[in-house]
């Protein structure tokens, strides 16, 4: 070192020592903090900057993790999506399935309970006819019976006033000429 | 004498048979016939009389013509009735006239089964019958 400053030194031109000079350069001071310089640089990198690079690549590594999970987080998720998408869809044809089925179910039952009810009201209907005429044909059997009860009462007083002796015999005689021809 | 029933039946009908004469009753043979019997007072006398008793009231049925009017016939009447009858029937039918004003008009001949019905009643209850009504 000190040859290299004697070397410097002993320059012919001797503007470097000007220079050194304006600028108040002491060349062994330099030189020592230099080297001190140097001395702080390893310690740094040795004791300071080697253990914080290694919890930065730690913390990178940590990070890198977390957006790998993350990333499998989210692509489990849109997985998971699609799963529930499809078990809805499926859900919902499904459901469309049981729906129609039953409505199928529920028009054929209609259906079924309508002929029913329609047999039903239909036989009431014809019994109910079928009263109703023998209801009809009572009263009018009734009637007939009232009214030749009427008249056969009416015929036998009208009959009994009117009836002379001449009638009488007249009947009489129809009677034996009857057993006349009989005989 | 009987003692059964069959044997009574059959012992009547052959007194019975005794007593027709021509297909008539003969009234005196009948009478005959029932004083022997109470006479005699032999076992089953009675119930032999009660059976000669219903084949004579069987026998008066055929041969007695109830005849019903409403009104009392005349007697020239009757005689043609009784007259008709007997061509019908023979000569030991006898003509039993009864009056019943519920005949309203005419007359009716029943002789056994045989009926000749000329009444205004019976016409009636032929009125009474197209009206559907049992009994007039």
């Amino acid at each position: 070192m000190n040859a290299l400053i004697s070397l410097m030194v002993a320059e012919p031109t001797g503007q470097v020592q000007q220079i050194a000079k304006t600028f108040g350069v002491d060349w062994p001071h330099l030189v020592a903090q230099i080297i001190s310089f140097c001395i702080v640089c390893f310690l740094l990198h040795r004791f300071a900057y080697k253990p914080v690079l290694q919890i930065l690549a730690q913390r990178q590594q940590l990070i890198a993790q977390d957006v790998a999970d993350r990333e499998k987080i989210k692509a489990e998720l849109e997985h998971a999506e699609a799963e529930r998408r499809r078990i809805v869809l499926q859900a919902e044809d499904k459901a469309t399935k049981v729906i129609e089925e039953a409505h199928a179910a529920a028009a054929r039952l209609l259906e079924k309970e309508m002929q029913k009810a329609i047999s039903v009201a239909e036989q009431v209907i014809t019994k109910a006819r079928e009263a109703a005429s023998l209801e009809h044909d009572r009263m009018l059997a009734e009637l007939k019976r009232e009214i030749g009860i009427l008249v056969i009462e009416a015929t036998a007083t009208i009959t009994r006033k009117m009836l002379t002796a001449d009638d009488q015999r007249r009947m009489a005689e129809e009677t034996v000429k009857s057993l006349a021809r009989a005989a | 004498m009987p003692a059964t029933l069959a044997q009574v039946r059959r012992v009547t009908k052959r007194l019975f048979r005794w007593c027709v004469v021509n297909d008539r009753l003969e009234e005196k043979r009948a009478r005959a016939v029932i004083q022997r019997v109470v006479n005699a007072k032999r076992r089953g006398y009675v119930a032999v009389l009660s059976e000669f008793k219903r084949l004579l009231a069987i026998e008066s049925v055929k041969h007695t013509a109830i005849i019903d009017s409403a009104v009392p016939l005349q007697i020239d009447l009757q005689t043609r009735i009784s007259d008709g009858l007997e061509r019908l029937y023979g000569q030991g039918i006898r003509a039993r006239f009864v009056q019943n004003p519920d005949l309203i008009g005419g007359i009716r001949i029943r002789v056994s089964s045989d009926v000749y019905d000329g009444t205004v009643r019976s016409r009636l209850a032929a009125l009474a019958a197209s009206f559907g009504i049992r009994s007039a």
